[in-house]
C-alpha cells in the first residue's frame, strides 16, 4: 500500500511516499504564495522519482501551517501529531521530539505507540526559530550554512538577548560594534536560540530520548548548543526536515488501513 | 408494680407510634428539603422528652436509662445531645422564639467557644470529684463503709448525678421541687449546685446560672452545650483508643466536592468550625452534636454525607431542587 | 450627558464627532460579529433548540433588552452596574434596581483603550476603557452607578478611570478568603454597600425584599444547575450555546432568565430521552477554565473548539463568565436581616474561585472544584485560557497543571490577546489538542 504525507511549512513543502511503512522516496518545493501549487509540485517530484503516479496513492495526509490548502489530502494530521509518529518510528525509544522549523519551535511528548501525550508550542515569536538564525546570519553578513561550523570554532559566546528577532538583530549589530569574534557572536545566537527551546522543553520534562526534527536539525552549530543546554544527547534522523511529512504518511497508512477493515 | 411497668411500656409504645406519625407527617408536609431535617428533630425532641416524662415519672432507675444513652453514644456519637436531650429541645425552643422575634442571633468568637469546649473536662471532673473532696473536707464522723457506698452511689454525691441526673427536674417539675423564695427553680444542674454549695451561695449561683443559660441561649445558640458536663462525659466515651473505629455514626465530607462556601460553618449551631476546615474525609470533633444541619444545608450535592458505618444515611442534596423520589 | 465641563482625571478629551464616528464603526462592526457568531452556532447545530431564539435575542447587546432598560430607567428605576461577579446582585434587586454586569468583550475597544493605559495590560480592562471612552456598551452607558469590587490590579485602576464618569462605589476585597477576619472586614464592606444602595436609590432594603430577591437568585442557580446537570451525559447542547445562556443572565431580567433556562432544559430532557444528541457522544470532551469570556467578540475559543477538526465539545467551564456566575446559591439559616447579610458574605467571598485569592492551602477551591467537574461531567481534557496580562491565572496555571497531571488529565496552556489575527495560530495548536485527546479516546 502506497501512501504520501505532504508537510506544507512556511518556507518549503515536503512530502514523502511510503510503502509498506519505508520510505521510497522524498520530494520537495519553495512555498512562495501559493502552498498548493508547491504542494502538488513536491508530490509530483516524489513520486516520478519513485515511478509512481496518482493514482497509486491509496491514501493522503496532509500536516503544517498550510494544511487547509493541501491538494489531494484525504484528511490531516497536527504537526505535533505528525512529528510524534515520525520521531518514533524513526527512534522507537524517543520520548521526546522536539521540532524546530522556520517559523515555529514545538516540543511533544509522547508515548511508545507514537502518541503525542503533551505539547508545547514557542509564542508567537520567531526568536527560538528558523527565521532567527537567518536573520542573524543576515547580520553577521556569513552564509546561512556557515553559521554552525563556524560557531564551533568558539571557546566562549558573547552576552546576546534573544527575546525578539528584531531587537536580537541590533545586539549583534552592536556586538559586531565592539569587535567581538563572529564565531563568537554565532556561538551566543545559538546558545540563545537553544535557552528558549530548552526551556519550552524543560515544561514538558525532558524525557530520554529526545530527538530533534526540523530544518534547523541540519544546523551543526545549534544541535551542539541545544545538546549543551538539555543535558542529554539529542537523536537526529537522516532527514529531520521531512519528520512531519513521514508522521503524515504513517498517519495516512493507518487511516487507511482503518479504512479497508 | 408490674402493672405499672406494663403501663410504661404501653405508654411509651404510644408514643415512639406518634412520633412515627410525626416523622411521617414532616416528611409529607415539609417539601422544602432545607428545613426537613430541622423539623424532624423537632419531633423527635418532642417524643424523646415525652418519653423521658415516663421514666423519670415512674421509678425507673436512672443507672439503666445512663447506660443506655452511654451505649447508644459508642455506636451514634453524641446524638443524643442534638436529638434528644431536653435541655438541648427547650433551648432549640427558645431559638424558635428568638426567631419569631426577628432577633438575630449571637456567635461567640472562636477562642473563647474553644476554651469552653476544652473546660468542659474540667467542669466534669470538678463535678465528679467533688463529691470524694466534700467528704475529704468533712469526713463522716464514723467510718462506715457502707455509708460510703450509700453516699456515693445512692444518695446525693453520687458521682453520675452530675450525668443526667440534673435532667429530672426539667422534664417533671414537681419531683423533687426546688422553690427557693417561692419561685420554682425545676431546671437542670440548680439541684446540684445547690446540694454542693450550700443554701446560700448556692442560690445566687443557681439564679445566675438560670439567666445564663435562658438568656444566653435566647442570643447564642446552643450556649449551654458548649460547655456541658454531659456532653462532654459523653464525648469522652468516644476519646478513648480502643474506640476509634466509634462512633460508627458521623459526618463525612469530600474534599473536591467542596467549595467551601462556608455555609456548613455559619448554620451550626454549636459553632463547629471542623467541617469547614477539615479538608475531607471523616469529621472528627467531639464538639458535633450530629444534628445535621450542616448536612441538610450544604448545596453542594453529596458533598457532606452522614454515614453510620459504611452506609450512608443522609448526604447533602441540591436543595433547590424538589426530591426526585416524591 | 452633564452640561457642566469636569475635568477628567484619566480619560482624554476626545470630541464628540470623533466619539460618534468610532462608536458607530465599532458597533456596527460588533454587530456584524453577533450575528455571525449565532449564525455559526445555528449552524453547528442544526437542531437548536427553539427556547435558543429567546437568547440570541437578549444576546443582541444593541437589542430588546437595551430598550427594556431604558424603559424602566424612565420609569424611575436605576441601573447598577458591577465588574466582577463578587458585587451583591441580591442586594441590587431588593433596592429594586436593575444589576448588569458591564465587562466588555470587544476586540477594537482594546485598542482604544491602549490611549489611556500601556498595552500590557489585561485587555478586558482595555477594552472596557475603550468602550466608555467611545461610548460603545449600552448597559454600561445606562448604569447609574457601578460597584467595583478590588480584585486584581486591573479592576483597581479601571474603578478609578471610570470615575470620570460614574459614581463608583469601590468594594474592597481580602485576598485571603478563610480568615475570620477577612470574613468580618468583607461582611462590613457588604453592609456598607446595603446602605449606599440603599441611599443612592432611594429605597430601603427590607427584610421581605432581600429574602424575596435572594430566593429569585436560588430560583435561578437552580435552573443553571438544571441545564449544568444536564451536560454531564452525552452532548445534548453545544457548548457555546451553554455558555450564551449563563452569559445572558448577567444583563437579563433574572425571573424571564430563569423561566426560559427551565424551558430549555424541558427540552433537552425530552431530547435525551429520544437519545438526540447534537454531535457523537465519543467527540472529546473539554472543559475551559482561565481568563473570562466576554460575549460578543470574544467567543473565539468556544467557537474555534466548537468547529475544529477534529472537533471537541465544551461539556464545562470555570469561568466568571460563565459556570462560576450562578454555581453558588446563597445559603440562609435563619431569614433574619443580619443572617441574609452574612449568607450574602459569605457566597461571595468564600465560595469564590477566583485566582485573586489565597488561602491556608492557597486556592485550592479551584483545584477542587475543577478535579470535581472533570470527573463529575467526564472531561477528557482542560484548555487553560489566558489572556496576556492577565497575571493571577497565568501565575496559576502550574499549579493547576501538577493537580491535573495526577488524575492524568491533559492540560494546555492557550494564550492569546484581545485579536482576530492569531484565529489561525489558535486554530493549529486547538486542533492538535483535540487530535491528542482523540487519539487518547482511541487507544
Amino acid at each position: 500500500m502506497i501512501t504520501v504525507g505532504m508537510d506544507l511549512g512556511t518556507q518549503r513543502v515536503k512530502a514523502v511516499i511510503l510503502k509498506n511503512d519505508t520510505v521510497v522516496s522524498r520530494g520537495q518545493a519553495f512555498s512562495g504564495f501559493d502552498p498548493t501549487k508547491a504542494a502538488e509540485q513536491a508530490v509530483g517530484e516524489a513520486l516520478k522519482k519513485a515511478n509512481l503516479k496518482i493514482s497509486d496513492v491509496a491514501y493522503f495526509v496532509a500536516t503544517g501551517s498550510a494544511m487547509e490548502m493541501a491538494p489531494y489530502a484525504n484528511s490531516t494530521v497536527s504537526m505535533m501529531g505528525a512529528d510524534a509518529k515520525a520521531g518514533v518510528h524513526i527512534f522507537p525509544k524517543a520520548r521526546t521530539i522536539i521540532d524546530v522549523g522556520a517559523e515555529e519551535a514545538r516540543a511533544v511528548k509522547c508515548d511508545k505507540k507514537g502518541v503525542m501525550v503533551d505539547f508545547v508550542v514557542n509564542e508567537r515569536c520567531a526568536a527560538g526559530a528558523g527565521a532567527f538564525i537567518e536573520a542573524m546570519a543576515r547580520a553577521l553578513e556569513v552564509k546561512l550554512e556557515e553559521m554552525g561550523p563556524l560557531s564551533l570554532k568558539a571557546e566562549r559566546a558573547s552576552p546576546i538577548n534573544a527575546s525578539c528577532v528584531i531587537f536580537g538583530e541590533s545586539d549583534v549589530v552592536s556586538l559586531i560594534h565592539r569587535q567581538e569574534s563572529k564565531p563568537e557572536i554565532a556561538r551566543a545566537v545559538f546558545d540563545a536560540m537553544a535557552d528558549r527551546i530548552s526551556s519550552m522543553v524543560h515544561r514538558l520534562g525532558v524525557n530520554p530520548d529526545v530527538v530533534l526534527v526540523g530544518g534547523v536539525a541540519k544546523d551543526v552549530g545549534f544541535v551542539a548548543s541545544l545538546k549543551r543546554k538539555l543535558g542529554v544527547d539529542v537523536l537526529i534522523p537522516e532527514f529531520p526536515d521531512f519528520a512531519g511529512a513521514l508522521g503524515a504518511a504513517l498517519a495516512a497508512a493507518s487511516r487507511a488501513k482503518e479504512g479497508q477493515k | 408494680m408490674d402493672w405499672e411497668i406494663i403501663g410504661d411500656i404501653l405508654r411509651i409504645a404510644v408514643l415512639a407510634g406518634l412520633g412515627v406519625a410525626g416523622i411521617l407527617a414532616i416528611l409529607i408536609w415539609k417539601r422544602n428539603l432545607a428545613t426537613r431535617v430541622t423539623y424532624l428533630r423537632f419531633v423527635i425532641q418532642a417524643v424523646s422528652f415525652a418519653a423521658l416524662f415516663y421514666v423519670f415519672t415512674y421509678s425507673i432507675p436512672l443507672l439503666y436509662v445512663l447506660i443506655i444513652v452511654f451505649a447508644m453514644t459508642i455506636v451514634l456519637g453524641r446524638l443524643y445531645c442534638g436529638w434528644f436531650c431536653p435541655f438541648g429541645f427547650v433551648m432549640d425552643l427558645i431559638v424558635l422564639l428568638r426567631k419569631a422575634f426577628k432577633i438575630r442571633y449571637r456567635s461567640l468568637p472562636d477562642k473563647l467557644n474553644k476554651i469552653l469546649h476544652q473546660s468542659r473536662y474540667v467542669i466534669l471532673l470538678f463535678f465528679l470529684f467533688l463529691p470524694v473532696i466534700l467528704w475529704l473536707i468533712e469526713p463522716p464522723p464514723d467510718f462506715n463503709f457502707a455509708v460510703v457506698m450509700a453516699q456515693l452511689f445512692a444518695g446525693p454525691f453520687r458521682p453520675y448525678s452530675v450525668l443526667l441526673d440534673p435532667m429530672i427536674p426539667l422534664v417533671v417539675p414537681w419531683k423533687g421541687p426546688l422553690v427557693v423564695n417561692q419561685i420554682n427553680l425545676s431546671y437542670p444542674y440548680v439541684q446540684d449546685i445547690i446540694t454542693y454549695a450550700g443554701q446560700n451561695i448556692g442560690q445566687v449561683i443557681a439564679i445566675a446560672f438560670v439567666g445564663l443559660t435562658l438568656v444566653g441561649s435566647f442570643f447564642v445558640r446552643r450556649v449551654w452545650c458548649r460547655f456541658c458536663p454531659t456532653g462532654a462525659s459523653l464525648a469522652v466515651v468516644n476519646r478513648f483508643k480502643g474506640f476509634k473505629w466509634a462512633p460508627l455514626l458521623h459526618i463525612e465530607k469530600d474534599e473536591e466536592k467542596c467549595t467551601k462556601c462556608g455555609v456548613c460553618k455559619r448554620v451550626c449551631q454549636s459553632q463547629v468550625n471542623d467541617v469547614y476546615e477539615q479538608k475531607g474525609g471523616k469529621i472528627n470533633t467531639s464538639m458535633c452534636m450530629l444534628c445535621l444541619r450542616c448536612a441538610e444545608m450544604c448545596p453542594y450535592e453529596d458533598t457532606l454525607k452522614v454515614k453510620l458505618g459504611n452506609k450512608t444515611l443522609f448526604k447533602s442534596r441540591n436543595w433547590l431542587e424538589p426530591s426526585k423520589s416524591e | 450627558m452633564k452640561s457642566e465641563k469636569v475635568e477628567k482625571k484619566y480619560m482624554p478629551e476626545i470630541s464628540r464627532k470623533e466619539i460618534d464616528e468610532l462608536r458607530n464603526s465599532v458597533k456596527t462592526a460588533s454587530q456584524k460579529i453577533m450575528a455571525e457568531n449565532i449564525e455559526r452556532m445555528k449552524k453547528a447545530d442544526p437542531n437548536r433548540p427553539e427556547v435558543m431564539k429567546y437568547f440570541d435575542e437578549i444576546a443582541n447587546l444593541f437589542g430588546q433588552r437595551q430598550k427594556e432598560i431604558l424603559a424602566e430607567k424612565e420609569k424611575g428605576k436605576k441601573v447598577i452596574g458591577y465588574m466582577c461577579l463578587f458585587a451583591p446582585t441580591e442586594l441590587i434587586l431588593a433596592a429594586d434596581a436593575i444589576p448588569v454586569r458591564v465587562n466588555s468583550g470587544w476586540y477594537d475597544t482594546s485598542k482604544l483603550g491602549d490611549r489611556v493605559v500601556p498595552v500590557e495590560v489585561c485587555p478586558v480592562i482595555r477594552s472596557t476603557i475603550g468602550a466608555k471612552m467611545i461610548e460603545l456598551s449600552p448597559f454600561l452607558e445606562l448604569s447609574d452607578a457601578l460597584i467595583s469590587v478590588l480584585t486584581c490590579d486591573g479592576m483597581t485602576k479601571l474603578s478609578e478611570i471610570l470615575s470620570d464618569y460614574k459614581t463608583i462605589w469601590g468594594m474592597d476585597i481580602p485576598r485571603v478568603k478563610d480568615s475570620s477576619q477577612s470574613l468580618r472586614f468583607w461582611n462590613d464592606e457588604i453592609k456598607h454597600m446595603k446602605a449606599q444602595i440603599e441611599e443612592f436609590t432611594g429605597n430601603k432594603i427590607t427584610r421581605k425584599s432581600l429574602k424575596a430577591a435572594i430566593e429569585q437568585t436560588q430560583m435561578a442557580t437552580k435552573a443553571f444547575r438544571r441545564l449544568q446537570d444536564l451536560r454531564k451525559g452525552p452532548p445534548v447542547i453545544m457548548g457555546r450555546d451553554a455558555m450564551l445562556v449563563n452569559q445572558t443572565y448577567l444583563w437579563d431580567d433574572k425571573k424571564r432568565w430563569t423561566e426560559k433556562t427551565e424551558a430549555l432544559c424541558d427540552e433537552l430532557e425530552k431530547r435525551v430521552q429520544r437519545k438526540e444528541w447534537v454531535c457523537s457522544p465519543d467527540t472529546p470532551r473539554v472543559l475551559v477554565t482561565g481568563t473570562p469570556m466576554f460575549w460578543p467578540d470574544n467567543w473565539k475559543l468556544p467557537t474555534l473548539v466548537e468547529e475544529a477538526n477534529p472537533k471537541g465539545i465544551i461539556v464545562a467551564d470555570e469561568l466568571c463568565s460563565g459556570e462560576r456566575i450562578l454555581n453558588d446559591p446563597v445559603g440562609v439559616d435563619e431569614w433574619s436581616m443580619d443572617d441574609m447579610l452574612s449568607a450574602i458574605g459569605d457566597r461571595y467571598l468564600m465560595a469564590s474561585t477566583c485566582p485573586c485569592f489565597t488561602s491556608k492551602d492557597g486556592n485550592e477551591d479551584r483545584i477542587n472544584w475543577l478535579i470535581n467537574k472533570v470527573k463529575e461531567w467526564n472531561v477528557q481534557g482542560v484548555i487553560y485560557y489566558v489572556v496576556r496580562g492577565c497575571m493571577l491565572y497565568g501565575m496559576e496555571y502550574t499549579r493547576i497543571k501538577k493537580a491535573l497531571d495526577k488524575i492524568n488529565i491533559p492540560v494546555y496552556y492557550l494564550d492569546t490577546d484581545y485579536t482576530r489575527e492569531d484565529v489561525g495560530q489558535m486554530k493549529t495548536r486547538v486542533e492538535a489538542f483535540l487530535e491528542m485527546l482523540t487519539a487518547r479516546v482511541d487507544f
